[in-house]
């Protein structure tokens, strides 16, 4: 039995070490981003992009993408500017539908590819005809950014950026108009996600407070400061009423939670009521 | 009335004669302690599981589509379905808990030692089920957290040679983790696993009633073992194992429990991080993705060890060890007080276990 | 002796009260779910929706569209859009249903044909019995 370890040991790095079968392995395991490998990257655009034959300009963008909200949903290179993202030779290809760099005054249209909505509402306001008319004014870069585009917040408009072209005070007003119902808004995601971390189903309110929140943001565009009061009853209702299912949802957490702290007490009783009948038996 | 019933009973199963020898005539060693109840919590921590996992069966949907809302809808929906849920998810962790005590426990006691090898053995085998039991379960909600710590387990037979991959494939049924790899682990969890933990429990306990409780070396008297020649049934004069003992047990079990339910109430979500709750999306790999706290230095260790291969094989090696160790260490001295060099040894492998895991968590 | 006695009362009664703690959700668990109130069908007149038309209604809570599809006769949605749950917008010239957020397409199936969705738009049921469109 003594000479038994020794020996299993030997045997087994041996036949370890010695058989061929390490490549598979490493491709199977060590690649995945997981495992401690590097991160292959399988995209045509940011590997050129990030190599050091491409102009310093060019270079940042892929950092810039990567720590963008576009990124943490998925939407890359190719969704925007077209082309073939698996095939460096077809990556900036107008067969695979590559469309390159947008004009100042076709920005709109181009993020409109996705965001309809949105669009169709900046077309029809001050900012919108302005760029068309004039071909100056904003665009959706402007306030957004073009490749680091982080998650919109009320915050875009500040002082700093709307007095480019006009003074603050329209801004203001606009802000004033949106803020108790974005602070509303925000409140209620929060909560919504504290829900979904206890295992609660919040998939149905979940959607309607996105829908209203989107509806809501893209009628900011249109710069209308009556037409966003207009219509903050009706999102404010809407609201209410998610309000409610989030309150009704917190109080029954708090009832299971008198429940289990109620079964915690009685079993701590009967802990300390079994170690003293254990006790009194005590030889 | 009362007594018509229990001499009905009497007649047909004599259940008197049995009550007194093998309940209070039955003793345990003078220096028995605490930490031999440790056995019968994790069997009572089992048939917990066991129950609270059937009444989830009532209203889990074991299909990759269905399966993360139908658990919300336990969690939302069906009454009291949170606390079915809470008690099995918090109760395989203090599950384990328990278990890797009493592994401890046994193991400092050298109750492992001739002729109690196969007890120890069987109970190898069980916490091997039990951690199969755990990985199993672990995919069933189909969350993220789930879905990419299995894919991390399952992709690691792949490191053997010539069956690696078709071990991988055969786990997962295909070459990716998917539905059927969600109905393969179900069946494990539900349908296969359970009579072999109950089966090889059953064969753990009758060795232990049959052998006798190994008697403690630490504590008052130590009694002078005879060399073990033939079979003989240990014989102790200490309590009676009923009321006296089976109190401590019952004692503990009520500790476990009280404990259960001190993290349902206060730290509910204290075994559920946020990607729990994120339904499993094949496409996008969270930032982050660890298996439970329990398989954190395993996987801590592959990191570690340049070559992936070598880091497997070692812990092969050393769960085999583990299982063949009475008779590795078949010396009869049980103290381990008295044996620096085996005591230091162990430390330090616990040491190196405790860092692993905090390292693998962070 | 005394002690032991009321020890083993104060063990039955809050061993009692443990098992009525469990027997109660337990049997509220395994009761079978509550049935909604037959679910309200909804019925339209079929002359209220010309052919390749749509109309809106709200059924059970939730927003849905009723569209009167050439060729294929008469169907109900749920506008939620299964991709984050805006409401998808009925496009007649295009014959599709089209969610303004972020441009996910739907054909006259259901069938996702373009964008983010990650599932077809969920069907409702739909009779259509004498000159009414009943749904649900």
């Amino acid at each position: 039995m003594r000479y038994f370890l020794p020996l299993f040991l030997v045997l087994t790095l041996t036949t370890v070490t010695m058989a061929g079968y390490r490549e598979t392995f490493e491709q199977e395991f060590l690649s995945k981003p997981w495992a401690g490998g590097p991160i292959v990257e399988k995209s045509a655009c940011i590997e050129c992009h990030t190599s050091h034959i491409m102009k310093p300009a060019f270079r940042a963008i892929p950092d810039e993408w990567q720590g963008s909200w576009h990124a943490l949903n998925d939407v890359s290179c190719h969704d925007c500017h077209g082309g073939d993202p698996k095939d460096p030779s077809m990556s900036m290809s107008h067969v695979r539908g590559f469309v390159g760099k947008p004009k100042y005054e076709g920005v709109p249209e181009y993020c409109g590819k996705c965001h309809i909505g949105i669009v169709k509402n900046y077309l029809e306001s001050g900012h919108g005809k302005a760029l068309k008319a004039t071909k100056r004014g904003p665009n959706c870069v402007t306030c957004h950014g073009s490749h680091g585009i982080q998650r919109a917040t009320i915050d875009i408009i500040n002082e700093q950026l709307c007095t480019k072209c006009h003074s603050y005070e329209r801004a203001k007003v606009m802000k004033q108009a949106l803020f108790l119902t974005e602070k509303k808004m925000g409140e209620i995601e929060k909560d919504l996600k504290a829900l979904k971390n206890e295992g609660i189903f919040i998939g149905d309110d979940e959607k309607t407070l996105f829908s209203t929140h989107a509806e809501f943001r893209a009628l900011f565009h249109t710069v209308d400061v009556s037409m966003v009061k207009d219509r903050t009853d009706e999102v404010t209702k809407r609201l209410e009423g998610i309000e409610k299912n989030v309150q009704r949802t917190l109080t029954e957490l708090k009832v299971r939670k008198n429940f289990s702290a109620f079964l915690t007490l009685i079993f701590s009783g009967l802990a300390v009521a079994v170690a003293m009948l254990s006790a009194t038996y005590k030889e | 009335m009362g007594k018509k019933i229990r001499d009905w009973i009497e007649l047909r199963i004599g259940l008197d004669e049995l009550v007194r020898t093998q309940l209070r005539e039955y003793r345990v060693p003078k220096n028995i302690n605490i930490f031999y109840t440790l056995g019968f919590v994790a069997v009572v921590a089992y048939v917990i599981q066991a129950l609270t996992g059937f009444f989830l069966l009532l209203y889990y949907i074991p299909q990759s589509e269905h399966a993360f809302r139908s658990v919300q809808d336990i969690m939302t929906k069906v009454p009291y379905g949170w606390l079915f849920r809470q008690m099995h998810v918090v109760g395989s962790n203090l599950m384990v808990i328990v278990l890797i005590l009493h592994l401890l426990a046994v193991f400092f006691m050298g109750s492992y030692k001739k002729p109690r090898e196969l007890t120890w053995m069987s109970g190898g085998v069980m916490i091997a089920t039990v951690f199969l039991f755990c990985l199993s379960g672990f995919l069933l909600p189909w969350s993220q957290l789930g879905y990419w710590a299995t894919t991390i387990v399952t992709s690691m037979p792949a490191a053997f040679p010539y069956v690696g991959d078709f071990v991988a494939n055969i786990l997962r049924g295909g070459d990716h983790v998917s539905g059927p790899t969600l109905n393969r682990f179900f069946a494990l969890h539900v349908a296969l696993l359970p009579p072999i933990l109950v089966a090889v429990m059953g064969f753990h306990l009758f060795l232990i009633r049959r052998i006798g409780i190994s008697s403690s070396p630490f504590g008052e008297a130590v009694e002078e073992a005879e060399p073990w020649v033939g079979y003989r049934h240990e014989q102790y004069n200490g309590q009676p194992f009923y009321p006296h003992f089976f109190l401590k047990e019952i004692f503990m079990c009520m500790v476990y429990l009280a404990v259960m339910f001190f993290f349902i109430t206060f730290m509910p979500t204290f075994f559920a991080p946020e990607d729990a709750n994120i339904q499993a999306d094949p496409l996008r790999t969270p930032a982050y993705i660890r298996p439970e706290w329990y398989f954190l230095a395993p996987y801590q260790m592959l990191k570690l060890i340049p070559n992936k291969f070598l880091g497997i094989s070692v812990q092969v090696i050393f769960v085999a060890v583990c299982l063949l160790w009475p008779f590795i260490d078949s010396k009869e001295k049980k103290n381990i007080l008295r044996r620096p060099f085996l005591l230091s040894v162990i430390l330090c492998c616990l040491a190196i276990w405790t860092v692993l895991t905090f390292w693998g968590r962070y | 002796m005394k002690r032991r006695r009321f020890l083993g009362i104060v063990l039955a009664v809050l061993g009692s009260t443990a098992a009525v703690s469990f027997a109660y959700p337990l049997l509220r668990f395994l009761a079978p779910p509550a049935r909604d109130n037959k679910a309200r069908n909804i019925s339209i007149k079929k002359s209220d929706i010309r052919l390749g038309e749509a109309k809106e209604i709200v059924f059970n809570n939730k927003p849905v569209i009723v569209i009167n599809r050439y060729e294929k006769g008469f169907v109900a949605f749920s506008k939620v859009c299964t991709h984050l749950g805006c409401l998808v917008v009925y496009d007649k010239g295009l014959r599709k249903l089209v969610c303004p957020c972020h441009a996910g397409t739907f054909d006259l199936e259901g069938n996702v044909l373009s964008g983010p969705p990650p599932r077809p738009l969920p069907v409702l049921p739909l009779k259509v019995e004498g000159d009414l469109v009943i749904i649900g």
